[in-house]
């Protein structure tokens, strides 16, 4: 019996890490070592937490005594086993990426954004208002579906400046800022499903749900290749855009030098002469924006209708996602991509195989760990270098 | 307000508070030795869950209880390991650890009981103090609560004076504001910090257990549902004091008792607006808008003596 977990240990390993193993066998490739130089410890330290927490998922599907096989089939199936579900997966992605790298623009300034979850709710109260009321969908130029997101933009960053003001004038710990905010954008998104007088569709009857009205289809996000089976909207190259243009800030501007002075000696950026409280400031708002954004996106690319829960946890995922990236935008991508993916692949498995998402959420919970625990083992790599 | 209903919204307020100062004092220990723990969250949970099986399985609350405060133990260990030995960032190994308890015990609870179980589970016995229980009205509403209740007040007593009077308590403040003097006096300040995080845990433990086998005698996945952020809202709130973090908790407690309490007098007030509060009140502490904040001096700093 011992044997069974151990190969389906293998097998459950393979497909999901088949992108890193490139970088995985490199060390074996020890032909042409001046070329191709080890991969930096920084960069294999997560794959090696993501590949270990996913053999402990596996052990636990066999510990739950469902046969390693099925549960594999049903996530692999849940997980690419469609263009449906394919394109499921690629748009919950692209949420987790918009939070992450909002996570690791503010995170060049050392600043720790754990608000995802209330800008997403901020974004999506904006987004919904400005759909149903905001008298957009007659509007031409696609302004029917722009509008909307700049809203919801907007109020993420709003959202996000209100943690930058707080730590900027008065040294408030933005962890402690992020998180309280985040609960109350989120209890404010179900007020104002639960409330008439704000987003609730009218009471047709007592069953009415405490949720919106269904979105107009011309503010709805619209789908790239309506003939193909992959109704993939156009959330995927804005985001590619999105962060393709944080990486070039980030690395190659003025700002994002500023940002990362400030991250690294605020007494040293202040005596340069860098404007320090805007810094922050502007850091914690765009990384609240993009929150804001990927709300619009959940939206009006897939939800619909505002309900209780609309957030989903995606902003505590996208933090993970922020996080597993070692600021790196490319990480975020990679990231993103890996955990859109096991939650498809989770619900799959919870449906066919009878192994709870919960799984998921252990495999989540040990990544996050692992990576944190080992920080100090990169952290001291870096100094050195 | 008639009287009755006074003292239950009395009775209901102290119920939802009491799992609130439980795992905050346990927190504020911690937080006054420098260790910022998310994780209460999560050992809640897991005292919730264990406590519940415990208590299912033995069919004996208290022996639950003794399971539930065994079970956070390692959950505290580990938080204990990552914040002072791997020096890791507190705050993100917090909320991995609340994560994965989440994960573990929606696993461990639909292995054992199934998916949509509503087993009921042998709770702690009520108890009323001699005299206040035989009150009229308020004796039953009131008094008459989970004898967990009044062992946690009996702890808290206790904390209170070790804090205030003892050299283990001078030793916890200086662990969080002068951990380096404290090095150079000849305290471990890795063993303080040790001891604080395992009694955070210890007192989560009580206040798991209290919200499934002292308040409704079940276990649901994720049960905990925040309250563990609220605690430590609560001691933010409560300046990082002991008996302002009490009336923080008792706050916020009557401000959710207040969501079943304000429809049945006939208002109509938005309960969201009312689950809010406590965290809007919370923002604006720590935003200094309710006088001045002063955070432990080393809050969330890993100590190394190189």
């Amino acid at each position: 019996m011992s044997a069974a977990p151990a190969s389906g240990a293998g097998a459950a390993a393979a497909p999901v890490s088949d992108p890193k193993s490139a970088s995985g066998s490199a060390p074996g490739s020890a032909g042409t070592p001046q070329r191709f130089p080890l991969p930096d410890i920084g960069v294999m330290l997560p794959f090696g937490a993501v590949i270990a927490a996913l053999l402990v998922g596996v052990m636990l599907v066999a510990a739950l005594g469902v046969p390693i096989k099925d549960a594999i089939a049903a996530f692999l199936d849940g997980a690419f086993g469609s263009a449906y579900v394919i394109t499921e997966s690629i748009h919950r992605a692209l949420v987790f990426a918009l939070i992450g790298t909002g996570f690791v623009l503010a995170d060049r300034a050392n600043l720790t954004n754990v608000g995802g979850e209330g800008q997403i709710a901020m974004g999506g109260i904006a987004s919904t208002a400005i759909c149903l009321y905001g008298g957009v969908s007659h509007l031409p130029l696609g302004l029917s579906f722009i509008l909307p997101m700049l809203g919801a933009t907007l109020a993420g960053m709003a959202w996000g400046a209100i943690a930058g003001v707080l730590k900027a004038k008065g040294g408030t710990n933005e962890v402690i800022s992020t998180l309280l905010l985040s609960f109350i954008g989120v209890w404010l998104l179900y007020w104002s499903v639960q409330s008439t007088a704000l987003l609730r569709r009218p009471m047709t009857g007592s069953a009415t749900l405490p949720e919106s009205l269904e979105i107009p289809d011309a503010t709805k996000l619209p789908v790239m290749f309506p003939d193909s089976d992959f109704a993939l909207h156009i959330g995927l190259p804005l985001t590619l855009v999105l962060a393709i243009v944080v990486a070039v800030v980030l690395n190659r501007t003025l700002f994002g030098l500023q940002l990362k002075a400030v991250g690294l000696n605020p007494t040293a950026a202040r005596r340069a002469g860098m404007p320090i409280a805007r810094n922050i400031i502007l850091a914690l708002a765009l990384a609240g924006a993009l929150g804001g954004l990927a709300g619009a996106m959940m939206l009006q690319g897939q939800q619909t209708v505002l309900k209780a829960g609309f957030s989903s946890g995606y902003g505590y995922d996208g933090l993970v996602v922020g996080l597993l990236a070692r600021r790196s935008i490319t990480g975020v991508i990679a990231g993103a991509l890996l955990f859109g993916f096991l939650r498809s692949g989770g619900i799959n498995m919870e449906m066919v195989a009878a192994v709870p998402t919960a799984l998921v959420t252990v495999i989540q919970g040990l990544i996050i760990l692992t990576i944190a625990g080992i920080a100090f083992i990169t952290e001291k790599k870096g100094r050195a270098a | 307000m008639t009287g009755e209903v006074l003292a239950v919204f009395i009775g209901s307020s102290v119920r939802l508070a009491a799992p609130l100062f439980l795992g905050a004092v346990g927190e504020l220990v911690s937080e006054r030795a420098g260790v910022l723990n998310m994780s209460v969250e999560g050992m809640m949970l897991t005292g919730a869950f264990a406590g519940a099986v415990g208590s299912w399985a033995t069919g004996n609350p208290a022996l639950g209880l003794l399971i539930g405060i065994a079970a956070v133990m390692p959950v505290a260990l580990l938080q204990a390991w990552l914040s002072n030995t791997l020096r890791a960032n507190q705050i993100v190994t917090g909320i991995g650890i609340n994560i994965l308890v989440l994960g573990a015990t929606t696993l461990a609870y639909r292995e054992i009981f199934g998916a949509r179980s509503r087993t009921t589970i042998p709770g702690l016995e009520k108890w009323s103090p001699p005299f206040l229980g035989d009150l009229p009205v308020f004796g039953e509403a009131v008094f008459r609560q989970t004898w967990l209740l009044y062992v946690a007040l009996a702890i808290i007593v206790g904390v209170v004076l070790v804090m205030k009077y003892t050299s283990i308590g001078l030793a916890i403040h200086a662990a969080g504001s002068e951990p380096r003097a404290a090095d150079k006096s000849g305290l471990s300040v890795t063993a303080i910090r040790y001891g604080a995080v395992m009694f955070t845990g210890f007192m989560s433990a009580l206040a798991g257990c209290f919200l499934s086998i002292g308040d409704i005698h079940t276990f649901t996945e994720g049960m905990t549902n925040g309250v563990g952020y609220l605690a430590i809202v609560a001691v933010i709130f409560g300046n990082w004091k002991i008996l302002r973090t009490l009336f923080a908790s008792l706050l916020f407690g009557a401000a959710t008792a207040l969501q079943f309490q304000l429809p049945a007098l006939g208002f109509d007030v938005p309960n969201a607006l009312l689950i809010m509060l406590p965290y809007v009140l919370a923002l604006l502490a720590v935003a200094g808008v309710v006088g001045r904040q002063t955070a432990p001096a080393a809050l969330t700093q890993p100590y190394s003596r190189a």
